[in-house]
């Protein structure tokens, strides 16, 4: 699939996905560096940089956090560097010092930052949108409104980068990032720029009296978007009603107008230069429309402003999209959704929206999968709090284990946040012990989480010895975002072995007292979770066992299975345990004989449902060792 | 309703449980942290055993009394009532190390001895610490469980273990009223799925019992008497000394009995069984006119059953136990003792509920008790 990036045929037309296309891209804008973060829907670009970036001569990695991948780009501006920093919405809300120093510092070479929103979060926490970030640190944003301009923008955003000397925010959103469509390639660079050396008195600071030149970047930046050819306009000129689009919005428009056959009748304005808005453009497009609807993914970013450029220049227009309620305020557009939209802003009388189904589907939670170390983890940290004389608080998260607030495991959460947080959260609660809040604290980390932000927050809570449990979930993988290299585990991005780093030393070395367990030994590691609870203070524990999707590639696969005339069943004594609580998709239930089952299809092999079994009618071919 | 939620609403969340056992061993859904009964996860089951055997889920004791022993042995303020007497086990060996007289160490041994059992579940203590329950199968494994605790161990996890792996024929049972209440819970219910056999309980020998202790407060209270590992013996002498002896390193010390109560079970202040009512045999310590010196190496035997006759008869005639003549008037302290912890455990409840007809767990044979004490 990947040559499609790097192949030299300019004018040929491939399928391509938009992560793909951004990379295509890259190439083409000749970068030198690139770095981010693993998160959805964007993880998949800097995974496939990292695999060319050897043959093609740039540097890729994937840096511990999102801030070190920003800055390490701006890094590489300094001495010319065209470079690419990807992440997604949270992210960008990380790097927010950093990106708003970097735009008053102003670069040398282009520094193009993505950032991939989850509108309706798939794959995310939260749906918040990231252009609200443009205008906060006064850079320029593109958004791409199909995946062919996804390719094309990346060149064009290095471009202006190095024209205006800052950086450029380029959004997408899951649907540009996983969609597919026909790409045209373009050239790719005979040479990359060369880089330049830095001189005793080149300078590159963030100092505030760089704040007007700053503004005036982005005056410039308008000027060349009131007249960009990104913005495209179809439709009549002269009618009275004007959409405008952002993103998806546009390809949903254009399907929703030839469905409801209202093309002639009303405008379609696509914006792909977000910020600054091209006002001159806007005061064209508007000059006699009546009736605007903005379409757009998530916030009302495009709507809010452009009222506010209606309001400034007195233009008499009703104003429709997700504030008035024309299309919902939260979540994320679809073909429908936008099509009862116009119906409603056309006062199209539309047959009411059929279901989707008839049937009535049961709700599926997410789940962690067969095998899942996380699964034994939780269901042995739900015991061990259970075997506490006061309720516990468990703090969740970011990472897999995320799934853990939901029957998954065992509904551990009383509280969650952002990345790194958990540390912080539980911090907070662990100091009150002394103030009257008496409960045991547990919080936790994924290995590639403890790398990314809960490193200050370890360190902060063990100088100020915090009365917690910290477990980190070491599973050896950024398995959430699709298993990219962190420093534990010993590879680069670029596929190069690396010293991996030892998390019980890191602990250790900060004074940690440093407990490592396998989840997989059920009842000792839930005796031991339950030791480290009675004990002040704060304790880590290190809970490894690789991620089952990883292991399954390397280990070999035991036979499982249950013994149906030793299966208790519904019966008193088990009550489904397996399937029921365990909840392993691994752990099926016979609805015809009324026992226990093993799916061997989902089976990975662990073997741990073996341990649990109130009957021991679990067999594991060759023992019963987790 | 749902048995799991049924039992944490009804027993544990208003303190009734007793730390029994009864609902342990059955399934991986209950277990038991020092003393306490934990749930770990929701069981979906609507009529589960947990339920049926809890000894504080509301029964109608008169009518289990009515079905587990014969009608004409029962008296209504001490249970079934063949004899009492005045015992203690022959072998010195048994004795020093026991609570008192060593009798149910030495019944048990004898039981298994004369093939009456083949296994017997018990409690095992070091020092009256850290007690868990034991399932003895030689005479020598029962020996080594003689002495008692204060703190009381789910040992009935045990039993329903031992019934479920059916390795013995006949397994003999020693416990607190609230465990052998629960046992004879057991004896009652019906066949149902998954039995655990409860025919096989070959022997139910009852202890006198006035309370127990939380666990992790009788911890510290040792803590601050002396190292918890070098206890070998604790014991309450009759009510006049208000104290609790401690033994270690050779050294008795008394503690006062106001630093204990504080730590009694809360399900302990509303119980009314003093004497193990629902039993083959019950043991208590001994009280007669020769003085705490002398009692504190005898204790009082209650013979209730046929059985328990049985087996008392075959110690009488192998010489595993020494009798000794009970003073005239002891069956009426007894009663008397029996009903005071009626009286007691009656007006708990009432004061609990807040109002004197709701004895909750009791409330099926509330009429009954109110009969009793009021007499």
């Amino acid at each position: 699939m990947e040559w499609t990036t790097t192949v030299d045929a300019p004018g040929k037309t491939c399928l391509m996905q938009g992560n793909e296309a951004v990379v295509r891209g890259a190439m083409e804008a000749g970068i030198h560096f690139a770095a981010s973060y693993p998160g959805s829907p964007s993880s998949q670009i800097l995974g496939m940089l990292g695999r060319i970036a050897p043959e093609q001569d740039f540097y890729a990695e994937w840096s511990t956090n999102e801030v070190v991948a920003l800055e390490s780009c701006m890094g590489a501006s300094f001495a010319g560097a065209r470079a690419l920093c990807i992440m997604k919405q949270n992210g960008l809300l990380c790097v927010g010092d950093a990106l708003c120093s970097c735009a008053l510092s102003g670069l040398r070479g282009g520094l193009v930052l993505i950032a991939s929103d989850d509108p309706c979060s798939h794959s995310s926490t939260n749906e918040f949108d990231s252009r609200n970030m443009a205008p906060y640190a006064s850079i320029p944003m593109l958004e791409p409104t199909t995946i062919q301009e996804a390719k094309d923008m990346i060149p064009f955003a290095f471009d202006l980068s190095e024209k205006l000397g800052q950086v450029v925010l380029v959004r997408l959103t899951t649907r540009v990032c996983h969609g597919r469509g026909n790409v045209t390639l373009g050239e790719l660079p005979a040479a990359r720029k060369p880089l330049r050396e830095i001189g005793e008195w080149d300078r590159m600071v963030c100092i505030n009296w760089l704040h007007e030149p700053m503004l005036e970047k982005l005056d410039a930046a308008q000027a060349f978007f009131n007249c960009s050819p990104w913005n495209h306009y179809e439709g009549p000129e002269g009618a009275e009603s004007l959409i405008i689009a952002g993103g998806t919005g546009r390809l949903y428009c254009r399907e929703a107008l030839e469905a409801l056959g209202v093309q002639a009748q009303v405008g379609l304005l696509s914006l792909v230069t977000l910020w600054p808005l091209p006002e001159e453009l806007l005061l064209r497009r508007l000059a006699g429309i009546k009736r605007l609807l903005v379409v757009e993914e998530v916030d009302p970013f495009l709507e809010r402003n452009i009222a506010a450029v209606v309001g400034c220049n007195q233009l008499q227009l009703e104003i429709h999209g997700r504030l008035d309620g024309t299309l919902p305020r939260v979540s994320e557009l679809d073909p429908d959704m936008v099509r009862q939209a116009l119906g409603s802003f056309l006062n199209l009388d539309l047959p009411e929206r059929a279901g989707s189904s008839e049937l009535d589907l049961p709700d599926r939670e997410l789940t962690f999968c067969a095998g899942c170390p996380h699964r034994a983890t939780f269901f042995l940290l739900k015991k061990a709090l259970r075997m506490e004389k006061k309720q516990g608080v468990v703090v969740g998260d970011i990472g897999c284990y995320f799934m853990a607030g939901q029957r998954a495991g065992q509904f551990a959460f009383q509280a969650g946040s952002c990345m790194g947080s958990g540390i912080n959260l539980a911090e907070g609660l662990g100091q009150l012990t002394a103030y009257g809040l008496d409960q045991p604290v547990v919080t936790m980390a994924g290995d590639s989480t403890f790398f990314h932000s809960s490193l200050p927050g370890l360190v902060n809570a063990k100088y100020h010895n915090a009365n917690m449990l910290f477990l980190v979930l070491d599973n050896s993988a950024t398995a959430m975002t699709g298993f990219q290299p962190h420093p534990g585990t010993g590879l680069t991005a670029m596929g190069r072995e690396a010293e991996p780093m030892s998390i019980e030393k890191i602990a250790q070395a900060i004074g940690c007292d440093v407990t490592v367990a396998d989840p997989f030994e059920v009842e000792k590691t839930t005796e031991l979770v339950h030791q480290l609870l009675a004990k002040p203070g704060l304790k880590v524990l290190i809970l490894r066992q690789p991620c089952a999707t990883l292991a399954s590639k390397t280990r070999e696969k035991r036979k499982v299975w249950v013994d149906a005339d030793a299966c208790r069943g519904e019966g008193c004594g088990c009550d489904r345990f397996c399937s029921r609580v365990w909840g392993c998709p691994g752990n099926s239930w016979d609805f015809k004989n009324g026992h226990a089952v093993i799916d061997p299809v989902s089976c990975v092999g662990c073997g741990v449902c073996a341990q649990l079994c109130p009957a021991g009618a679990i067999h594991v071919e060759g023992g019963e060792e987790g | 309703m749902i048995s799991t939620i049924e039992l944490d609403n009804k027993v544990l969340r208003k303190g009734l449980c007793t730390g029994c056992g009864a609902c342990q061993g059955l399934c991986p859904y209950w277990g038991s942290v020092k003393g306490r009964t934990v749930l770990y996860f929701a069981c979906d089951r609507e009529e589960g055993r947990c339920l049926q055997v809890c000894p504080r889920m509301p029964t109608d004791l008169g009518a289990l009394m009515e079905q587990s022993f014969p009608g004409e042995t029962i008296v209504p303020d001490l249970g079934p009532y063949r004899a009492l007497y005045l015992t203690r086990a022959a072998d010195p060996a048994i004795r020093a190390g026991s609570q008192h007289g060593g009798t149910a160490t030495a019944l048990m041994e004898l039981a298994l001895r004369a093939g009456m059992i083949d296994g017997a579940v018990l409690t095992r203590s070091r020092g009256g610490l850290e007690p868990e329950g034991f399932l003895a199968a030689t005479p020598e494994e029962v020996r080594a469980c003689r002495g008692s605790s204060f703190q009381i161990p789910p040992s009935l996890a045990v039993l329903n273990r031992a019934l479920e792996e059916g390795k013995c024929r006949s397994i003999g049972v020693v416990g607190t009223p609230c465990k052998t209440l629960a046992v004879y819970k057991m004896k009652a219910q019906p066949q149902g799925e998954n039995s655990r056999h409860p025919e096989r309980i070959g022997l139910v020998l009852g202890l006198f019992c006035g309370w127990g202790l939380d666990w992790e407060g009788t911890e510290a209270l040792v803590r601050r008497h002396a190292a918890p590992e070098n206890v070998s013996h604790m014991d309450i002498p009759p009510s006049k000394y208000h104290c609790l002896t401690l033994d270690s390193d050779g050294q008795r010390q008394e503690v006062n009995l106001d630093e204990v109560t504080p730590l009694v079970r809360e399900s302990c202040r509303l119980c009314t069984d003093m004497t193990a009512e629902f039993s083959d045999l019950s043991v208590g310590g001994a009280r007669s006119a020769d003085g705490w010196e002398v009692d504190q190496g005898w204790n009082q035997l209650l013979v209730r059953t046929a059985r328990g006759e049985e087996l008392v008869e075959l110690a009488r005639k192998t010489g595993a136990l020494e009798f000794k003549e009970v003073p005239a008037g002891n069956l009426d302290k007894l009663r008397r003792a029996s009903l005071g912890k009626k009286r007691t455990g009656v007006r708990n409840l009432a004061e609990k509920s807040g109002s004197p007809d709701d004895l909750g767990y009791l409330n099926p044979s509330a009429a009954a008790l109110r009969r009793l004490l009021e007499t």
